[in-house]
């Protein structure tokens, strides 16, 4: 377990190195990239086993008293800020935590990243930049994977900040598109506002605590050495670079653009690793947000709920394949917040968990049909499963789980979210989720049917299953998106269950509410019979909703107006404050405040030098009366 | 004795004819030499109080024979550049009209 | 190794004060001997100043290497001593790098080459002479040498900016520049010989910044003096700081001045202000720094933010750089404000990391410049297409910048942002706000002028010359190294704030 640091490191050695070396290697050095999170992949099962094997009493671990699991801390010394002899001073630790939140996280991260990386390597072949690609990937698997590593607010911020910078490299990737510079453009500075939160949040929390360390933050807000106004606040705070990160309502607005990036990448920054490192937050500060009865989880849930509910009415109606996608991503992700929201721990990371396979298959199939197709809106597509039959199937696999359709992943741990809002919030969250639930299987079912089924599209016949590079990484994402809510059941004696492993304070059972149950599968099923007669059989025009309420599915089409309130924003008040700034250092600052001193001494000089005529003579008596005016003063002085 | 109002007497007339001279005088050789008049005017000045202060308390000896040195040093060198000045100046302009040298008003 | 422990500091002087000298009577028809002499002596100061850092012992802290020489005794009493300190150490360093740098890329000046050289040379041991003295009257001398040549060096060697409506000429900004940083010594010199008269009516009067320091931590100096004294140190190295409402010299300066001469001017000039105002104002009025600090503080907040919403609609590369320089200096005046050791030693580290950054960043522009002739940023697109490396590195000092950690620039501003978090908390969140600020004129400058699709008319460009290659590569290696691993540099730094009276 003290090796775990290796698994971020050499991706951060692999970065360079290809930057460096690439041109001169086979494949522009890919090949490191692999090697490296590869790599990652077989020591966290190392790490795993080794936390498995780990007790309380083992050295560096301890049960902690903020979340009840085991933790691993290991510390290095990195730099001090202030001479250590001084009281505020402070000393900076490189510092990895092995937690069973951490190595649920580890393990997604270098799975996915290993598949899509893998996957890439078909997606992006022939590309000139190829070499920069992979680089890049390098550096943001370290980032991700620094990140929840991280043992103190600091680490986390940095490697929150570096995964930004390498989401923004991958959006802006085809960065001749004007679309895709602005998309990175936007991507970054919506999330860096976010961060501005966060990173006040996180010096609030050392301004209370005197360390950045986690667990001494985490100590202070439940043991109530923290007053409930700080706690609160700073869990705002953090909640806000959480929603910035996780493309949570207000910030929603860059992530559907971010599908600009080549899709590989949307399957791995945009759905599966970077855009949960939000809800990844909130579940490693959930001692903050949940001390003083958890009242900033209320906010948590609200603004899940709003984003799940409001994105993916925007999903219903998107026609652009990624963006449908990227749109059921922010839904999802809402849903995680709602689930966290509602004291639903375990519920939230197994859904994370389940729904960054799942998403991330979908992607990598959008990528597939898109790679044969070259073609983005769904209008031109249909009947693919003709053509491409393997993508087909496992892009079926990835909507069937994430639509709810029983016994396959999502549908379990959409169940525990239910579930755990239905003990904890009241039932206006409830009712709500059920929507959302049932808006998510019906875009799920008019993607899949709308892309694959039905008729083989004119024009489509040139398409053809993409090479087994691009296949491989997908089918064994569907082995897991359809069959990772095994773990879920515990079997006693054997396997504690996955709310055995991953728990706040109180392992949780397995457990099955019938209603829940029933009734998130008759809603799942329900809006997949419906797509169907919708978009398969035709027997409903989609169309009927758009002529009962116009008005609804113009504001909902445009995405309820708020790229171009952001924009309006940025044109009128940013720009105008700034042109404004501008001006006033130019006509202000310097017209008056530097030329007009000089206007004036100029003016003075020039009545001033008047009195200079050019003739000796009355330059000699100027001295002379001036010489008898001094005796003369002098004298009247004496006298 | 000689007393000492009569050195100042005539200091004093040298001075006045000195800067009658500086006053009235067109070419700027004359000027420069009704300078010299001023300061020699100074200096007997200078030595005659010099001698007439000797043994008073608070005077050094010989402090008026030294400023007088000193103003015999800078004199000289003040024809010497001064008369070079006017030579320049009259290879220029022909003249040594000081009238007609208003080049540096503004 | 003994005898260079003596004169290292000596020589940190006199070299390149000889090598101006010495270059005075190289052949005016060969410039490009000129351009050899002057890296064979910058290579010496580099060497030197890398000697100092090195060999300074931070276990032992207090100033080192110390020597000095008397100037005139009694009762006048100027000495030159030379020593360095944690504080120092660091910004010699600084300027070694930058200076080789300036003088390296200076290769593309053609005209007077030998009285540039000259005058660079002078400028670089103005600098050095700053960071290495211990008396404020040599302090004083070598901040003007320093100063001086900035008005030659603009106001010959620069280039004009004419936009139609806005038209500035190098003759103007050299001006500009030469009066606003003549105020400011003029404040600092009336506060020199408040001190040095304020000593004499203690005893013995003195210019030694060893005894003054002394005199004022045994409370000799009334409050009351140092209330009224301070400020004139403030305002006065403020201007050279760019402290605003005093920093519009410095835009049009860095836009109108060559490019070696702008990246030691945001890269290290700036800097002996912000020296300035520590070993001066607050260690020999510790008491006139305490009250005079929440106005520096609010006016480091004015500059932080000012200096980017200002950079944000700039159409001139230049401009957009000069005043990021403004914004950035803004959080050394913070840092130093806050009065405490992680705040201190951010703004410290600031002031090395910004003088790379920012030194790399007009090194790039100048390139730009020197190949487009053109600095518009609406006008040039998608440069990345022929000059990558240039591109490259300008993504990296842009990113630096912007506080990307893992960069130089993330450790001192997040030190900054700490130490001001404890002191003056609102101002330290709009100071957080002024960094996200920063993200968005230095992204939109890298997407206009570096990413996107690429006009015809700069195929004929070309990538960044080996000289630039090598130098902006080694500013680039040393912004990551240093934010990777600031131990190095930070527990120099560390001893240096720790010995400041009030910390």
């Amino acid at each position: 377990m003290e090796w775990a640091w290796l698994i971020p490191v050499l991706s951060f050695i692999a970065a360079p190195l290809i930057v460096i070396l690439g041109p001169k290697l086979p494949g522009k050095g890919s090949f490191l990239a692999i090697l490296a999170i590869a790599a990652g992949f077989v020591i966290f099962w190392a790490v795993l086993s080794g936390f498995l094997g780990a007790s309380p009493d083992s050295s560096h671990c301890e049960t902690s008293a903020d979340t009840g699991s085991l933790v691993c801390d290991y510390q290095q010394e990195w730099f001090h800020a202030g001479l250590a002899s001084l009281d505020q001073s402070v000393t900076l630790t490189w510092g990895t935590l092995i937690d069973p939140l951490t190595l649920a996280m580890l393990g997604l991260v270098t799975f996915v990243a290993l598949m899509v990386q893998v996957y890439s390597l078909g997606y992006m072949k022939g590309d000139p930049r190829l070499g920069w690609y992979y680089a890049v990937h390098a550096m943001f698997a370290g980032s991700m994977l620094t990140l929840v590593l991280a043992d103190n607010f600091l680490l986390l911020y940095m490697a929150w900040e570096l995964v930004g910078i390498c989401s923004y490299l991958l959006i802006g990737f085809w960065h001749e598109r004007p679309a895709a510079k602005e998309a990175a453009k936007k991507a970054f500075i919506v999330t860096r506002i976010g961060d501005v939160g966060l990173l006040v949040g996180i010096l609030l929390l050392w301004s209370e605590v005197g360390s950045f360390s986690m667990s001494e933050a985490f100590n202070a807000a439940t043991t109530g050495a923290m007053s409930e106004g700080v706690t609160t606040t700073a869990a705002l705070l953090l909640l806000l670079g959480a929603m910035g990160k996780s493309a949570q309502f207000p910030f929603h607005v860059w992530l559907p653009d971010a599908m600009e990036g080549p899709t590989p990448v949307s399957a791995l920054i945009h759905a599966a690793t970077m855009v949960v490192a939000g809800v990844y937050l909130v579940a490693r500060a959930f001692p903050i947000f949940q001390a003083y009865d958890g009242d900033a989880l209320l906010v948590v849930a609200v603004v899940g709920l709003v984003t799940a509910l409001m994105s993916a009415s925007i999903a219903l109606v998107s026609v652009d394949l990624k963006r449908i996608l990227a749109y059921s991503t922010i839904s999802h992700l809402g849903l995680m917040m709602l689930s966290l929201g509602a004291f639903g721990y375990t519920a939230a990371i197994f859904h994370l968990l389940a729904h960054g396979f799942a998403k991330a298959l979908l992607f990598l199939g959008a990528g597939s049909v898109m790679h044969s197709t070259e073609a983005q809106d769904i209008r031109q597509m249909g009947g693919l499963i003709k053509v491409m039959p393997i993508t087909a199937i496992v892009f079926s696999v990835g909507a069937l789980s994430l639509g709810g359709i029983p016994l396959l992943a999502g549908f379990w741990s959409k169940d525990e979210i239910l579930n755990a809002v239905s003990q904890n919030r009241n039932p206006v969250f409830i009712a709500t989720a059920f929507v959302v639930a049932f808006m998510s299987a019906f875009y799920m079912a008019r993607a899949m049917f709308v892309v694959f089924f039905g008729q083989l599209r004119q024009g489509l016949d040139h398409a053809h299953e993409s090479p087994w590079l691009m296949t491989a990484p997908m089918m064994m994402l569907a082995v897991l998106a359809a069959g990772f809510g095994l773990i879920n059941f515990n079997w006693p004696g054997a396997f504690p269950g996955f709310g055995g492993l991953i728990y706040f304070h109180e392992a949780e059972d397995f457990h099955f509410n019938l209603w829940i149950g029933v009734l998130s599968t008759v809603l799942a099923l329900g809006a997949f019979w419906l797509a169907s007669l919708c978009y398969l059989r035709e027997r409903i025009s989609p169309d009927i909703l758009r002529q009962k309420a116009p008005w609804l599915a113009v504001v909902v089409e445009n995405k309820y107006y708020f790229d171009e309130v952001y924009q309006w924003a940025v044109d009128r008040l940013v720009l105008t404050v700034s042109g404004f700034v501008a001006l006033f250092d130019r006509a202000v600052v310097n017209d008056v405040g530097v030329n007009g001193p000089a206007d004036t001494v100029r003016r003075v000089g020039f009545v001033l030098r008047l009195h200079v005529t050019g003739h000796l003579y009355s330059y000699a008596l100027a001295m002379v009366l001036g010489t008898v005016g001094l005796a003369v003063l002098w004298w009247l002085r004496s006298v | 004795m000689v007393p000492l109002a009569y050195f100042q007497l005539v200091s004093a007339g040298l001075f006045a004819i000195g800067l009658y001279g500086v006053l009235a005088r067109r070419s700027a050789v004359l000027i420069v030499m009704s300078i010299e008049l001023m300061l020699n005017a100074v200096n007997i000045n200078l030595i005659a109080a010099s001698s007439h202060l000797e043994g008073l308390a608070n005077f050094a000896q010989f402090d008026g024979q030294i400023i007088a040195i000193f103003v015999i040093t800078v004199a000289a060198a003040e024809v010497g550049l001064g008369l070079a000045i006017i030579l320049r100046i009259h290879r220029n302009r022909s003249t040594v009209n000081v009238d007609e040298i208003d080049l540096m008003k503004w | 190794m003994s005898s260079l422990e003596q004169t290292a500091l000596f020589l940190i002087i006199m070299v390149p004060l000889l090598g101006a000298v010495l270059t005075m009577f190289l052949p005016k028809d060969r410039p490009g001997d000129a351009w050899y002499f002057a890296i064979g002596v910058s290579v010496v100061c580099l060497l030197l100043s890398l000697y100092i850092f090195v060999s300074y012992d931070y276990g032992a802290g207090g100033f080192q290497l110390a020597r000095s020489f008397q100037w005139l005794e009694a009762p006048i009493n100027i000495d030159l001593s030379l020593a360095v300190d944690g504080i120092s150490a660091p910004l010699i360093l600084l300027n070694g790098l930058v200076l080789l740098g300036a003088v390296l890329i200076s290769q593309t000046i053609r005209t007077r080459t030998r009285d540039f050289f000259v005058l660079l040379q002078a400028l670089g041991a103005g600098v050095f002479g700053v960071f290495v003295v211990r008396d404020l009257f040599f302090l004083f001398f070598f901040y003007e040498l320093a100063v001086l040549p900035m008005y030659l060096l603009i106001g010959v060697w620069g280039s004009s900016t004419d936009f139609g409506s806005f038209l500035r000429t190098k003759e103007y900004s050299a001006m500009k520049l030469f009066l606003y940083l003549i105020a400011g010594s003029i404040l600092v010199w009336i506060g020199i010989l408040a001190l040095y008269v304020k000593s004499a009516t203690l005893g013995t009067p003195t210019f030694s910044l060893e005894d003054l320091g002394n005199l004022a931590a045994s409370g000799s100096i009334s409050e009351e003096f140092q209330t009224w004294v301070f400020p004139l140190f403030m305002v006065g190295f403020g201007v050279l700081a760019g402290l605003w409402p005093f920093h519009t010299w410095s835009p049009d300066g860095h836009v109108a001045a060559p490019t070696g001469v702008s990246m030691l001017h945001a890269g290290v000039l700036m800097k002996l202000g912000a020296y300035g105002i520590i070993r001066v104002g607050m260690v020999l009025l510790p008491e006139g720094a305490e009250n005079w600090m929440p106005l520096l503080i609010t006016l480091g907040t004015v500059n932080v933010l000012y200096g980017a919403v200002s950079a944000m609609s700039q159409t001139d590369l230049k401009y957009v750089v000069g005043y990021s320089s403004v914004s950035h200096m803004g959080y050394v005046l913070m840092g130093i404000a806050t009065l405490d050791p992680i705040g201190v030693g951010g703004a410290v580290l600031q002031m090395f990391s910004h003088g790379i950054m920012t030194a790399l960043m007009f090194l790039l522009v100048g390139a730009v410049y020197d190949r487009a002739h053109i600095r518009d940023i609406y006008v040039l697109n998608g440069l990345f297409g022929r000059m990558r490396v240039n591109s490259f590195f300008f993504a990296i000092a842009g990113l630096a910048s912007l506080g990307l950690p893992g960069l130089s620039g993330f450790i001192a501003e997040f030190m900054v942002f700490t130490g001001a978090f404890r002191t003056y908390l609102p101002l330290a969140i709009l100071a957080v706000v002024g960094a996200a600020l920063t993200a968005v004129y230095i992204l939109r400058l890298l997407a206009r002028t570096f990413l996107g699709e690429m006009d015809p008319r700069w195929e004929h460009l070309t990538d960044a010359s080996p000289v630039e290659k090598a130098v902006g590569g080694v500013f680039v290696v040393i912004l990551i190294g240093v934010g990777v691993w600031p131990e190095p540099m930070m527990r120099v730094i560390n001893v240096g704030v720790a010995s400041l009276p009030g910390i």
